[in-house]
Formats: structure tokens, sequence, C-alpha cells
């Protein structure tokens, strides 16, 4: 589209020209830490307006089709300017140096932020402006298609953002962050985002500071949490409660960056764009679906955190549970947030509870390969030596509705295993009364169709058919229909933490998870991690860097199923 | 014709066909020495696939049931293949491998009626030699070039070896292979229409068959008005008296109706249905034999192969020279009414009973009696003009020295057909087969509909037809199948694109793709008419085109001029329009690595 300068971005007068136009007043009590439950419903509208502004300049340069925003950009050409302002809290942490610092200056490098915005950093380390620049500029990178002006880019960037050190849990210390943060706001129409980069025991009180003290006094104020959310129903609970307080729903933004990869986004472009895919969806011709996550290094050294949320909460819950949401959920009534969430929560509603009779839990023992000697998960310093926190886990999953019933959607999550990867497998049904019956030997499980999207590492999507081996005869074989990324879009596939952000920022909440949805998740896997706690089931040892536990196949053969990863087929 | 088969144990070496069974069989069936040797075909057939797969990688899976042809009764079918269904492991198809040592072998002979022609030097011999080489042949065979040129064995085989050529992926022997392939060649000169020739010929080939039981395969590479004649002699002089016989023919199979039935009916003087092979290529073509895998083998496919999901299908055939000197049939009854007809009928057939040819074929010739005759509204005719290009001129289709000057043949010809049954009613099958045009190629393409209700209606912008899937199957060149499909570009935002879901031949498998004749060949020799045309086939597909072909003709419609080298006449995208449809073929796709 047109209007790709950074002049288009929102402001309030452009709302003029929307018929679901919000007043400014209740625009303003909206973005309050009150709690007004009546009004997301108009706040969507507003959302979605704002998002089309980030569309249109976000859209990578390609043409855009015909959507048209043009009327907006004049609109706003009097009005007064918005800016936004974005507290990065525990600015000296690993993530918001790894990701949270660098995916702000690829969305500034591509021009997907507004034109006035501001970064801080807040921690409590005593840092300069400059030594939180200094820091920061070593993890920027550019994108790998355009480096021109790179570290032009990067001054510009860098001189946007500053640092306030304070206590997660002093209001007075985020009042002076306030004072700071409206200097640089200069009057303009403040929007106020709030990453917390911070462990999940400080949340409520780094919540409760910022709203108080450092909320937007007539723009929104969003507040971005990783997880965890909690390790079990209760605790889940609690927290959303206490976010609660000060905070309303649509102002919380959980993240679950599974959910920001390009392929689990594309996962709805493709069932619901393409026409083939969605009269195969359903247990007429699905036999079982798998959702599988691995890594191929241990916790080294950072087992803390670890040790006590195990993969299953690290992994499963969260995002393998997202992803089997989104794959499995009913048609929406429409793309915006609210109808995609609410499909999501019926799915996760309508699944059984996990049985422990459903569930292989695996730890990763030391291993010597060659003169190199990989440690055992227990011999790491920051690991209980009687540790049973799984570092590999295998679930069946059921969901009892009318599509997926006697479907299992099997999980498997594990670290240091042979290879890191991410997929989603659909294992289609035989062929009733296949005609080629003859030429599939006895393994019919090896003849019939699967469909891979391989979340990383070399993101693809491939569909394996059936088909007849080129020359005389008639001898059948597997092979590919094959969409490979790096093949077919040059382009470097935006990292996760972008997307995100940048949909944080235009409200934009598709991609984060509701509370409704959270407790829902929480109540499917609560009493099984409950059990595995309270009976100390033993995970079944597996050696570092093989391929988990037998106790796997030995789950996945009570269904009568095939893991996919195993066999040699991919491209 | 109820015919009983002789016991014998499924697998082992000793299965060859003795003399024994032969009389057994024979006592069962006194008519016809012709139709007697199916038990025969099949064991034989059942060596010859086994030979033929030894130097590749079986899944477990021999040929056997391939070689299941047509049967007259379906109890016996049914037995054998039930024994012979079930994988043999590949152990065994090794031992067989080695066995040849039985005193009663048989032989092929191959004659080649014709032999100095084109096809001939450009296909047939070539096709055999690659079966030959590939050892598919069987052990002992001979091979006979019969025309009215005079000429010696040793210049037939110099006339041969011109053209022979070793599949790319093993050329070691070649050289020494062709040379034992050529001292299996030989040459009879002889009229077309003389017994007396036929006869000599019969004398050469019992010579040559040297009291083994002989099979006898005629490959008429002929004009077709002498057709008759050759039959009529070789069916009386020339064919096995204790073997098979089997007539390979060429297309024209007649210009109408009439005429092809005349000509069924002149054949079937002397010869059974199942002795006649009619050809058509492109039933041997990798791809076109996939379908039907592609189709049955494959859940994702069979569940959308109706109306309910399928908008239309179009059947795209392209050649990029013109007619250069061998013009006259036209293009409708020289591409479309055979070529692209067939493959359309096993696009569109409900599934056989089984993979036997008569199952399959009696499931075609349903789709082809169940389609409207073509109407003149529903197709568009052309003829390329003379066309100049960076200075070099490309002859228009009159210009031709063979063709006369006001000529209306179409050199391009575009329709809409309609099947009638309850799976494709209303669905457009559009065929498009034209000469002289941008590029050569052969596809298929099958356009599904819009998604109902689409989510993303907007993303797609106004044209909603550039957002339906399509699954598209590249004949030639370059063999591909891809599905269309919208895909999310990745980056931030939601912008939809079509990507493909591809697969190349060439770079999935290395393996040298075999000719079509080489398949067909093989076919013929193991009694496989799973891709050969029989008779009530042509009669439906005469049918279909033979009440538009002659109002073509009555009216003398005028074909629409295309520039040579162009896209075809524009008319062609009226009709499509007709139907609320695109030819897909238009559309720029990029390019697969």
């Amino acid at each position: 589209m047109a209007t790709c300068s950074s002049s288009s971005f929102i402001s309030p007068s452009s709302f003029n020209n929307d018929p679901t136009q919000l007043p400014k007043t209740l625009q303003k009590g909206l973005l309050l830490p009150i709690r007004r439950s009546n009004i997301p419903l108009l706040h969507i509208h507003s959302n979605s307006h704002l998002r089309k502004q980030f569309q249109s300049k976000c859209s990578n340069g390609y043409p855009l089709n015909a959507v048209h925003f043009q009327d907006e950009a004049e609109a706003e050409a009097e009005a007064k300017e918005t800016t936004i302002s974005i507290t990065v809290v525990g600015a000296s942490g690993d993530l918001a140096k790894k990701k949270i610092f660098p995916a702000l200056f690829a969305l500034f490098y591509e021009d997907c932020l507004p034109k006035h915005f501001t970064v801080f950093g807040y921690a409590r380390s005593k840092l300069t402006d400059e030594e939180l620049r200094n820091m920061i500029s070593r993890t920027l990178t550019c994108r790998i298609d355009k480096r021109e002006n790179c570290s032009d880019k990067m001054v510009q960037f860098l001189q946007r953002c500053f640092y306030h050190s304070g206590q997660y849990g002093s209001e007075e210390n985020f009042l002076e962050l306030d004072r700071k943060l409206k200097e640089k706001e200069a009057g303009r129409l403040p929007n106020r985002l709030f990453y917390l980069s911070i462990p999940p025991n400080i949340f409520v009180d780094a919540v409760r500071c910022a709203s108080c003290c450092a909320s937007s006094a007539t723009g929104w104020t969003r507040v971005i949490v990783e997880k965890p959310f909690g390790r079990d129903s209760e605790s889940s609970g609690e927290l959303t409660r206490c976010l609660k307080q000060y905070l309303t729903e649509d102002q919380i933004f959980r993240i679950d960056h599974y959910l920001g990869k390009e392929l689990v986004e594309n996962l709805s472009v493709l069932r619901f764009s393409n026409l083939v895919f969605e009269p195969l969806w359903s247990r007429q011709y699905i036999r079982n679906v798998q959702l599988i996550f691995s890594e191929d290094f241990g916790v080294e050294g950072r087992g803390g955190y670890f040790d006590s949320y195990g993969i299953i909460r690290d992994i499963m819950q969260n995002h393998l549970l997202q992803i089997l949401a989104l794959f499995a959920m009913e048609t929406p009534v429409s793309l915006d947030a609210e109808d995609i969430r609410n499909e999501k929560v019926k799915v996760l509603r309508s699944m059984r509870t996990l049985q422990l009779d459903d569930v292989v839990v695996g730890q990763y023992k030391g291993h010597t390969k060659g003169s190199k000697t990989y440690p055992s998960y227990t011999d790491d310093p920051t690991i209980p030596n009687h540790s049973l926190t799984a570092t590999f886990a295998a679930a069946a999953l059921f969901i009892d509705n009318a599509r997926w019933d006697g479907v299992p959607f099997l999980m498997k999550a594990g670290k240091a295993l042979h290879n890191r990867r991410a997929e989603i497998r659909v294992q289609f049904r035989h062929v009733p009364g296949n005609l080629y019956k003859g030429k599939f030997g006895m393994d019919m499980d090896e003849a019939t169709n699967e469909l891979v999207i391989r979340v990383q590492p070399d993101e693809a999507i491939y569909l394996t058919i059936n088909n007849k081996i080129p020359g005389l005869g008639m001898r059948l074989d597997r092979s590919n229909l094959n969409l490979l990324y790096k093949a077919r879009y040059p382009r470097e596939i935006p990292d996760a933490y972008e997307r995100l952000l940048l949909d944080a920022m235009a409200g934009e909440r598709r991609l984060f998870i509701r509370s409704d949805e959270l407790d829902a998740a929480w109540a499917l896997f609560t009493p099984l991690l409950k059990e595995l706690e309270e009976k100390k089931i033993a995970p079944e040892l597996y050696p570092y860097g093989s391929r988990g536990p037998v106790g796997e196949h030995y789950l996945a053969a009570k269904y009568n199923i095939r893991w996919g990863d195993l066999t040699s087929d991919d491209s | 014709m109820a015919l009983s088969f002789p016991n014998y144990s499924s697998s082992s070496p000793s299965n060859l066909p003795s003399p024994s069974s032969f009389k057994h069989h024979q006592r069962t069936t006194p008519s016809s020495i012709l139709s007697s040797q199916n038990s025969f075909r099949h064991r034989f057939l059942k060596w010859v696939s086994i030979q033929s797969a030894k130097n590749q990688n079986l899944n477990a899976v021999c040929m056997q049931e391939a070689t299941i042809a047509a049967l007259p009764s379906n109890e016996t079918l049914k037995k054998l293949k039930d024994r012979s269904l079930p994988f043999a492991p590949p152990e065994e198809c090794g031992n067989v491998v080695g066995f040849s040592t039985g005193k009663e072998e048989c032989t092929v002979s191959i004659t080649v009626v014709g032999a100095s022609g084109d096809l001939a030097k450009k296909k047939i011999f070539p096709a055999l030699f690659a079966l030959y080489y590939e050892d598919c042949l069987p052990k002992h065979f001979t091979i006979f070039g019969y025309a009215r040129s005079k000429m010696t064995d040793a210049e037939l085989r110099n006339m041969v070896s011109k053209t022979l050529t070793c599949r790319i992926d093993k050329r070691e022997n070649c050289s020494e292979k062709m040379n034992q392939f050529l001292k299996r060649c030989f040459y009879h000169s002889g009229q077309y229409d003389s017994e007396e020739h036929f006869v000599e010929l019969d004398q050469k080939l019992k010579e040559h068959e040297a009291g083994r039981i002989t099979n006898r395969l005629f490959y008429l590479s002929i004009p077709p008005n002498i057709f008759i004649d050759v039959v009529k002699c070789a069916g009386l002089s020339a064919s096995s008296s204790n073997g098979w016989t089997r007539v390979i023919i060429e297309k024209p199979f007649g210009r109408d109706s009439e005429s092809s039935a005349a000509l069924t009916r002149g054949l079937k003087q002397y010869l059974e249905e199942d002795q006649i092979f009619r050809i058509d290529h492109y039933l041997g073509k990798e791809l076109v034999e996939n379908i039907s895998v592609l189709r049955f083998s494959n859940l994702l496919f069979e569940p959308l192969w109706s109306r309910q999901y399928i908008r239309n299908m179009q059947f795209i055939f392209s050649e990029d020279f013109g007619t250069e000197g061998r013009g006259g049939y036209g293009i409708i009854r020289d591409i479309m009414q055979n070529h692209l007809l067939q493959i359309l009928a096993l696009f569109a057939m409900e599934t056989p009973v089984s993979l036997d040819a008569e199952d399959i074929r009696n499931e075609k010739v349903k789709v082809l009696r169940s389609m409207r005759p073509l109407q003149l509204e529903n197709v568009v005719i052309g003829q390329y003009r003379s066309h100049t290009k960076n200075g070099v001129t490309y002859a228009g289709y009159v210009d031709d020295k063979m063709v006369p000057k006001d000529s209306l043949t179409p050199t391009f010809a575009a329709a809409a057909l309609f099947i009638d049954n309850a799976r494709w009613d209303g669905v457009p099958f559009l065929m498009k087969a034209g000469k002289a045009l941008h590029t050569r190629r052969a596809e298929i393409r099958v356009q599904f509909r819009h998604v109902p209700g689409s989510l993303y209606k907007k993303s797609f912008g106004k044209d909603l037809d550039q957002a339906t899937n399509e699954l598209v199957i590249r004949v030639q060149p370059d063999e591909a199948i891809y599905l269309k499909i919208n895909n999310k570009v990745p980056g931030l935002g939601m912008r939809l694109d079509r990507s493909d879901l591809y697969l190349h031949y060439a770079a999935r498998y290395s393996k040298e793709i075999p000719d079509a004749y080489e398949r067909l060949l093989l076919d013929a020799i193991q009694g496989e008419r799973r891709l050969f045309i029989r008779s009530d086939e042509l009669d439906a597909a005469w049918k279909l085109f033979t009440p538009l072909l002659k109002e073509l003709e009555e009216k003398k419609i005028t074909p629409e001029l295309y520039p040579f080298g162009s896209r075809g006449p524009v008319r062609a995208h009226y009709l499509a329009e007709k139907y609320n449809v695109q030819w897909g073929d238009l559309s720029t796709e990029h390019v697969h690595g």
C-alpha cells in the first residue's frame, strides 16, 4: 500500500473517519487501570483500525492487494501526534538483551515503529544511558537482506534508548520513571508499553507500581508478561487475580513466543484459505496429529528456573498446547482476536485432562560420544542431585468434540535430544479400499499421507504423497510435495518477538493468551502435574543426544501410531 | 470363453510354462489359439517383470499384478490375483532371475511392419533396445523389420544403430549391448498385402524361433489405409501356431465414427479383441500413469474429487513447431479425440473394482458414455499463420507445400466438455491443443473452488480466481506435480500469496524416465492391456467428436488465424470466460529450481 511513511502512524483524529469511533473521553477512561468490562468490544474496533496502520507500514515492501487507508493518512495530517514509550523492565536480563532490544531495533529498521517512540530500560543495576546503549548495541543485528545504513540506523535507534535504575517494587522509583517518560513524550499523546522481563515472583509488584505511578494519563497502557504464568491452576489463577487488580484484561498481553513463529501464524492461513485442506480436517480423514519439540542441548548451567518447572510446564502446557488449539479449533467467525481466542478456549475446554497412563516422562543422563562427555541433567551444578524433574515428556491428548472424537493428539518435547526441531505432523488415515494395497507390502502405516509443518529450523511445509516410481512396472513410493521457505522466500523471516511486540503496540491480541485460555490450559495439566509430583514418578533416563526414552514408542503404539519424526523422509 | 488355468505353485522357479500346460490349455479352448495363452502370458510375464525389476531396490513388491490382464473369466482371474498380489519377497525375485534352463523355452518375435518409417526408426527400435538394455525382454527374442524397400539385414542394422541410444543413468557396456541387440534384428522385404510374402516371413520367423513356443507381436507402423491388408496377411499367414499373436496399431483409428467402426470391423475379421493393441502413447507417459496412483493411493485427493470441490479441469497440449509437411488430419483428431480425451477419462472415472485392464477400461467407457457430444459453440478452432520474429520468418500452415492453400484444417482447438454424471455435473472440462504455439507442453490442471465463507477474503483483493487451489500435473517437459496453496508471506503483517507444494521429478528421481513406447511395448509383450484402447472406448470417443467434426466440415467453419509462436487464438479466452474459468497456463508462475 502506498502509505508506508511514518507520518501515517495513527493519531486520535484519524478515528473521526471511523464509523466505530471511540469518543476521546471514553478512550481515556478505558486506558486507566479501571475495570470496565463493557468496553472491550468497542476497543477491539479501534484496535483493528490501528492494526491496519501497522500492516500498511510493515508490509515488507510488497504491494498490498486492494486495501486502502489513504483517507486516514490524510485526515491525520493536522492532528496531534502520538508517541509510544516502551519500558523494558528487567533491561539487564538475558531475554532483554538477546530478544527484546534486537526485536525493537529490527522493527525500527523496518520502519514499523511510529515516528515518535522512546525505549526505556528499567532495572536495579546502576547504569547510565550510555552504558545501556553500549550493552544493547552489542546484540543488535541487521536483517540479512538489507544491510544498508545499518550503522546509521543503529545510532538513531540507540539515541532513543534511555535507562532508569530502580527497585521493581518501588512506587517512588516508578514515579521518577513516569517523569522521565513525560519529558520524552513532550506533550504528545502518550501510549505506554511495559515489557516485564523479570522473574514471575515480582510480576505483581512491578505491575502495581507501573500502573499506579507510570501509566499513561491520556493514551493506553499495556503490559507484556512472559511465562511462567504460574505453575498450576491455583498459582496461575492467583497471578491473574493479582494482575487484574491493577490491569483490565485487555491491558494484559501474555506472550507465548511460539505463537509468533511464522509457520504457526501460517497454520490458520493454510487451513482457512485453502479449499483442499478444510474438508480433510476432521476425524474422518485425520488419524492423528503430532506436535514435536526438541532441543539438542541440556540446561547447561542455567537450570534453576527449569528445575522447578520441568518440560511439561515449560513447553507442553503453553507452546504445544497453543499450537494444538489453533490447529484443532473450529472456524472462527472472523480473524479478530476475540473470535479466534473464543474458538481456542472451546477446544481447550473440550479436551480430556491428561491421564498419567497417557504420559511418558524422561530425564537425560550423561553420555560419552567419542572423546566428548555430555553431562547428565543432575550433574548440572544448578540442579539438585535427586531431581525428578522431567526434561522429556510425551503425552497423548484427546479432544472430545464432534470433530476430533477419538483422534489422538500426540505431544513430545525434550531437551538434550539428537536434534533441534519443532514441527507439526498430521497423519492421515489409510485409503479405504485401497486399490494399491498390494503395492505397499505389509506396512500400511508407511503408505498414509502426512502433512508436515516444520516450524524450525528451516521452515517448510510438505505433504507426503504416494507416487509411482518413474520407470517401467508399477512400484509406489512416498514423495513430498514440498515448500521450502528458504527456497521460495529469500527474505529472512522475522523473529517471533518482532511480530509480537508489533502486535502489542497495535493492540492486536490474536497471538496473546487470554486469562480464560490460560485457566483452561492449566485445568488440563494440573491434575497430572500434581500426580507426578505426589507419586514421585521417576523419569525414564535417556542418554544425552539420543532420541529420547523408549517409552514414547510404547505410548504411540498404544494408540496404534508411529512417531513421524523417526522416518527418514525429510527433504 | 471360460478358461481354466492349470494350477501351478505360485512362485517357484519351475513355473515357467511347459508344453504340457499348453496342451491342457488348448484342450479347453480349441477354437482359438490366440486367446488360449493367458496362463502362459502370466508366467512369462511374471518372469519378464521380475527380470526388469531386478536391478532396482524393490520395496518387496514385484510387478506380477500388473500382468493380470484381460482375462475372460473373473473367477479364475480372482484366484490368480489372490495368488500373485501379495508381495513376493525380493530373494524370490533373485532366484527367478537366474532361471532359464527349462527345456521348453518360449520366444517372442517382434515384427515391425513399416520398418523404414520414421516412427520405427525414432521410437520403436530405440524402445526395444532400451528394453533389451534393461533386461526387460525375454531371453529369446527376434526382431524383424518388414517393409517394401529392399534391404539386407546388415543394412537394417546399420539404419537402426543410428538411432539407438543408451539410458543416461547406465551407460556401461552400451556398445556391447548394442551389438548383441543388433544381432537379433533381421529384415524381410515384402508387400504389405501379399500373403505370399508373409508366408516367407513366417518361415524366417520359424527358423529363428527354433522350435520354441512362439509368441508374435506385429507392430504396424504404416499408414492406416493398409492396416487391414497387413492384419489379414499376418493373421492368415504369419501368426503363431502355439503361442499368442498380437498386433499393435497406431493412430489414426479412422477419422469419424463410421470409418473407425469400419476399421474395427475389418480388424476383427482377423483378430480377436484381445489381440488388438491400439496404442495411445500418451497413456504411456509417466505422469499419466501416475494419475491413478495419485487419485487412488492417497487419501488426500479422493474426497476432493468431485463437483463439490473441483471447479474445472484443464487439459493442455501445445507444441512450439508447426506441421512441417505432415498436416491434414487436424488437431482435434490428432490430439484431442485421443490423447486428451483418454487422460480426461482416467481423471474422471469412478474408482474401478481393481487395477485390472478390463476394470479400468470399463470405468473409462462409462465416463465417455456419460459425456455430452461436443457442441460447436463450445469449440474454438484456429490455424497458425506465418510470423516474422527477429528476421526469422516462420511459415504459416497453408504455406506448407503439402497443404492446400485454402485449407480450413485447425492446427489449434479449444473445447469445453461436460460429463453428465453425478460426480461431474456442471464441471467444465476444458481442452486446448495447438501447434506452432509459444511453448511445448502437456499438462493437466485441476482448479478447485473458492473457499466458502473465506476468512481471508479481504487479503486476496478483488480477484478471488487467483486465490483458488490448483493441482498441476506437468506431463512434459520436465515432469512435475504441484499443488498451489495460499500461504502467508513470511514477515510482519498478514499478506497472502500463492506458493506451490512441489514435486520436481528431475530433482526427486535421478533415473531417466523411460519413453512411453518402452512401457507400451513391454505391456503389449506382457499382455497388459490397461494402457491400450478397447474397441468400445474408441467408439464412445468418436461418438463425442464425430458430430462436431462433421459440422465443422459441412459449415466450412473458418479457423481463427494466430501467428506462429504465439499463445493461440484469443477466442480461447472467451470460451473459458463463458464458463467463468481462466486458463491456468497463462498465469505467471515462479520457476522452480
